[in-house]
């Protein structure tokens, strides 16, 4: 088995079977994807079951399943917690989500919302930090992707990240969000699954009160209840998902697409079925220390942790959740992004008279576009880019504000909106990188707001709800 | 310091959460597609 957890052969086998699986299945589902609101929204008709799943199935990424456990090892039980904050941002969506509805219900993209609430300018600075953060993900997810497959398997970077990008491009060209939707809810039953079994075999082999008195004798501080550095990170990745969560049109295009008496029940119960994921999947690492497992690299601790206790059962039950993670971010960012292209660059932008039956067809060149490029990113495995996603978070934490005040308060100075998101942008960089990463989005979310709260004191602009009805 | 029964709570929690997440998800599936609501 050389040094890998799983032999090459059974790597192969998985990513061909999975990805043969969700390529015929969004080429099933592509049969109802006819028009542009059956591609871009999934008809606009989605339901309780389909969409809970989806919205918690994009939720978690690879980094749920392996940076949980990293963090459990590195900052103890707050690690754990931590990680479980970023479903927060899903529960206070969920209301945001039936107002979306209510206020744009022909909508198709944030972009719609920040345009006619705002103006152009806010829009293209929308644009702007909403493609930055969308392209840095989706780079990550990609290389995520090889990496991952590589430490697991040993398949060549480049061959499993290029497999996961190109299925998730074939089954998303064939089936628009219908595929996705369709795709994530198979995705989301094999991530809970997979983390339940794990944890519980897990468990039945281990001895809880063995392990804390280990812990208690050998990393006391991993106990401790007071941690102001964790405690600081908490509330940054807490505000950090909140910008992801409510400027994003993964997010956004869902709410579209779900039925108006959906949404807010869809958003809640996918932030409850997301929640306990990362202190499932977290607890793994706290068992590094128990169990003297070799962590040569930190990323690596659940898997080496799960394939040292369960074998190699435990190695491929990491490799499919952790691929079917990827995916189901992978397809969803995919389509999101390429719907904010056509419709908010190409439409409205470049041509503005173009048909939907265009529209539906030029989605299609913009999915294989966004997909070549990502690969490009990923084959030149730029690890600065790891780095611009980060970035992004102060520069998403000052849309909050904007977006969740846009949506409910009718007196809003758009001027002041600009400044607000642009301070609050730079703020949150200068702390970046002069007091620290956890302090960013906390630093641009609190001077966005302090500036928004201005805004709607100084000769505030007044909107009249029915503009975005003529959207 | 986190004493074990909070760290039972939340290892045990997780777990049982997850599974009920798995269930409802399930049940939510046939609830829809009896109704012809999936989609």
């Amino acid at each position: 088995m050389n040094n890998y957890l799983l032999s090459a052969d059974v790597g192969f086998g998985l990513l061909a079977f999975f990805s043969i699986v969700w390529i015929s299945y969004g080429f099933y589902l592509g049969r109802k994807a006819n028009d542009l609101d059956g591609f871009m929204l999934a008809g606009r008709n989605v339901g309780l079951a389909l969409g809970s799943a989806t919205a918690m199935a994009t939720w978690v990424t690879s980094n749920t399943i392996m940076l949980a456990p990293k963090f459990a090892l590195q900052l103890g039980v707050w690690g754990m917690v931590a990680y479980s904050t970023a479903s927060f941002g899903l529960f206070l969506f969920a209301p945001m989500a039936k107002r979306i509805h209510q206020l744009i219900p022909k909508g198709y993209t944030s972009g719609d919302f920040i345009r006619v609430r705002y103006g152009n300018f806010t829009w293209i600075l929308f644009l702007i930090i909403s493609m930055v953060y969308s392209m840095a993900w989706l780079v990550s997810m990609g290389m995520a992707g090889g990496i991952v497959l590589e430490a697991l398997s040993g398949i060549d970077y480049q061959i499993g990240m290029s497999v996961i990008l190109i299925s998730c491009v074939v089954y998303t060209i064939f089936g628009g969000l219908y595929a996705v939707i369709g795709t994530d809810f198979i995705q989301s039953i094999i991530i809970l699954i997979g983390v339940v079994t794990i944890g519980v075999v897990v468990l039945n082999q281990t001895d809880v009160s063995s392990i804390y008195q280990k812990i208690e004798f050998e990393r006391p501080e991993l106990l401790k209840v007071f941690m102001p550095v964790a405690l600081i990170s908490l509330f940054n990745n807490m505000f950090f998902g909140f910008g992801e969560v409510f400027h994003n049109n993964v997010w956004w295009s869902r709410a579209y697409a779900m039925r108006e008496s959906v949404a807010k029940k869809a958003f809640g119960l996918s932030g409850l079925l997301w929640l306990p994921i990362p202190i499932a999947a977290g607890f793994i690492g706290i068992l590094a220390i128990a169990t003297d497992v070799n962590i040569v690299d930190p990323d690596m601790t659940g898997p080496l942790v799960a394939a040292s206790i369960l074998g190699e059962t435990g190695a491929i039950f990491i490799f499919v959740i952790v691929f079917c993670s990827l995916a189901s971010s992978i397809d969803s960012l995919l389509a999101a992004t390429s719907d904010l292209l056509t419709e908010d660059v190409y439409k409205k932008l470049i041509n503005p008279s173009v048909t939907n039956e265009t529209l539906r067809k030029f989605n299609v060149y913009i999915i294989l576009g966004l997909g070549a490029v990502t690969w490009v990113f990923c084959f030149a495995r730029l690890s600065g880019l790891i780095q611009v996603l980060f970035l992004s978070g102060p520069l998403v934490a000052s849309l909050i504000f904007p977006i969740v005040c846009g949506l409910y308060w009718k007196n809003l100075n758009k001027k002041i909106i600009n400044v607000a998101i642009l301070s609050g942008s730079l703020v949150g960089l200068w702390c970046y990188f002069n007091l620290g990463w956890f302090t960013a989005s906390l630093a641009s979310a609190a001077v966005s707001f302090a500036i928004t709260m201005i805004s709607a004191k100084i000769s505030p602009d007044t909107i009249n709800w029915e503009e975005f009805k003529r959207i | 310091m986190f004493s074990i029964t909070v760290i039972q709570l939340l290892i045990f929690g997780s777990l049982v959460g997850t599974a009920l997440g798995t269930v409802t998800l399930l049940c939510l599936l046939y609830r829809d597609t009896k109704r012809k609501e999936l989609w």
